[in-house]
């Protein structure tokens, strides 16, 4: 019944849906994960390294995370060479709006102009929609940290902590009862509170181990990527070591060790 | 009256020894009136590029900014900093872009190169036509005087103060037989361990 209705974008099904979008999607579902975590102090973003072949050259820079202008940054899940269009859109409109104003541009702004792009090509012109999901960090005066995610169709919305990608639904659930559930996070009438940077390393990393089950969780099969403020109040984008990733599967390791004792 | 110099202005950048110097008067004027006595002429793009902006000051402003805009891109893409001889460069084809309605503004760029420690100095007219130097550039209303103190005054390999005392004193003596530039300086001396400014009070008038 759908193929009647699939083929072109610009195209109500019966039912009242876009297919082209909702395939779109799916493409994005076979993709590296990537975790978002919004802290007290700052953003996690941590994703898989997915190594496709022994014979591809080390990448010289990341393929999943891209900084966007000084108080931003993404993530990527899905086509790398679709995302690569719509991150030279977000720098090119980051950097417009700074000439523009003389100011930063304000984080969901951005992020509403990345989308209104990708919307386009899901009304118009016949092409096709954008594979591609992003996970937006940023930093601005007025709303602080923020965390956006955004998918295919051109929708977005604000998140404490979110999975996409590769079983997102696995990762959600389980940001759903660990994210601002640990005791050291717990105020003291049991309302959830968001964890520090290194804790939301932590549970992204969880995260990251529940997703890619299966394999064994290492240094170099994740990009574990902070932002945060420094004392001069600039933003500081850091993708962590080795070393510094390693240190926090580690602690990962011996929580759920201990964990399991108790 | 000529639009280049409708708000006059004095610049000049040296090469030294691992070193390079750039320096500008700070008057904004409309023609004899002056408007302005700490009007910023030189720009610091990143740690190794200054680049002095001299001409019309709605240009001078804008150019920056653009520039400004255009580094940010480039950083953003390449994930590395531009260096002086490709900043050089952006700056001539930016100002072509507009051969047939330019930018008011003659440009002088002061580098040093992030791995040799290599003085870099480059100057262009307003449609981005470039010169390399290997001693000095000039730029301004008073581009006689400059080129006069410039050729008597240098040395080359002067060390870091050094550099400073010719820098200072070509430009004081050079913009004081100019109407249009002066009203003080700013003298900025770029090394591989940083960069020192200093400001210059000479004749205000």
């Amino acid at each position: 019944m759908a193929r009647r209705y699939d083929s072109s974008t610009t195209t109500f099904s019966p039912e009242g849906r876009l297919h082209q979008v909702e395939y779109a999607i799916e493409a994005i579902n076979n993709a590296g994960t990537c975790v978002g975590i919004l802290a007290r102090d700052g953003i996690v973003m941590a994703s898989e390294r997915r190594i496709t072949s022994g014979l591809l050259a080390p990448a010289k820079t990341s393929e999943k995370t891209y900084k966007l202008c000084p108080h931003a940054a993404c993530n990527v899940a899905g086509l790398t060479a679709d995302a690569n269009i719509l991150i030279d859109q977000a720098r090119l409109r980051a950097g417009r709006y700074h000439y523009q104003y003389q100011e930063p541009i304000p984080v969901e702004q951005l992020v509403e102009h990345v989308c209104n792009y990708k919307q386009s090509y899901t009304q118009y012109g016949g092409l096709r929609p954008f594979g591609v999901a992003f996970l937006f960090a940023g930093y601005d005066e007025k709303h602080g940290f923020q965390l956006y995610q955004s998918d295919p169709s051109g929708n977005y919305s604000g998140w404490k902590a979110t999975v996409i990608g590769a079983n997102n639904q696995a990762g959600k659930s389980l940001l759903k009862s660990e994210y601002g559930s640990s005791s050291a996070e717990m105020a003291d009438e049991g309302e959830e509170t968001s964890p520090d940077v290194a804790g939301a390393l932590r549970l992204a990393v969880k995260v990251l181990n529940k997703t890619m089950d299966g394999t064994a969780a290492a240094a170099e099969k994740m990009e574990l990527f902070t932002m945060t403020l420094d004392e001069s109040s600039e933003v500081v984008h850091h993708i962590l070591t080795q070393k510094e990733a390693q240190e926090v599967i580690d602690q990962v390791e011996a929580e759920t060790a201990s964990a399991g004792d108790s | 009256m000529s639009i280049l110099e409708y708000n006059g202005a004095a610049m000049i950048a040296m090469a030294g020894k691992d070193c390079v110097g750039i320096a500008a008067d700070r008057r904004l004027g409309i023609q004899a009136q002056t408007v302005s006595t700490d009007f910023t002429k030189v720009f610091k793009m990143n740690d190794t590029i200054h680049v002095g902006l001299g001409g019309l000051a709605t240009d001078v402003q804008t150019l920056h900014n653009i520039l400004k805009f255009r580094m940010g891109l480039y950083e953003l893409r390449e994930e590395r900093e531009m260096t002086p001889q490709v900043f050089s460069h952006l700056l001539s084809t930016l100002l072509y872009e507009k051969r047939f309605g330019p930018y008011f503004v003659e440009p002088i760029v002061a580098g040093l190169d992030a791995k040799t420690n290599k003085p870099f100095l480059s100057s262009m007219d307003l449609i981005g036509a470039p010169v390399q130097t290997k001693d000095f550039v000039v730029s301004g209303t008073c581009t006689g005087n400059l080129y006069g103190m410039c050729e008597t005054l240098y040395k080359p390999d002067l060390e870091p103060d050094a550099l400073f005392e010719t820098l200072a004193q070509a430009l004081l003596a050079s913009v004081d037989r100019d109407a249009l530039s002066g009203w003080g300086g700013v003298v900025h001396i770029i090394t591989k361990d940083g960069v020192t400014t200093r400001e210059l009070k000479g004749r205000q008038d």
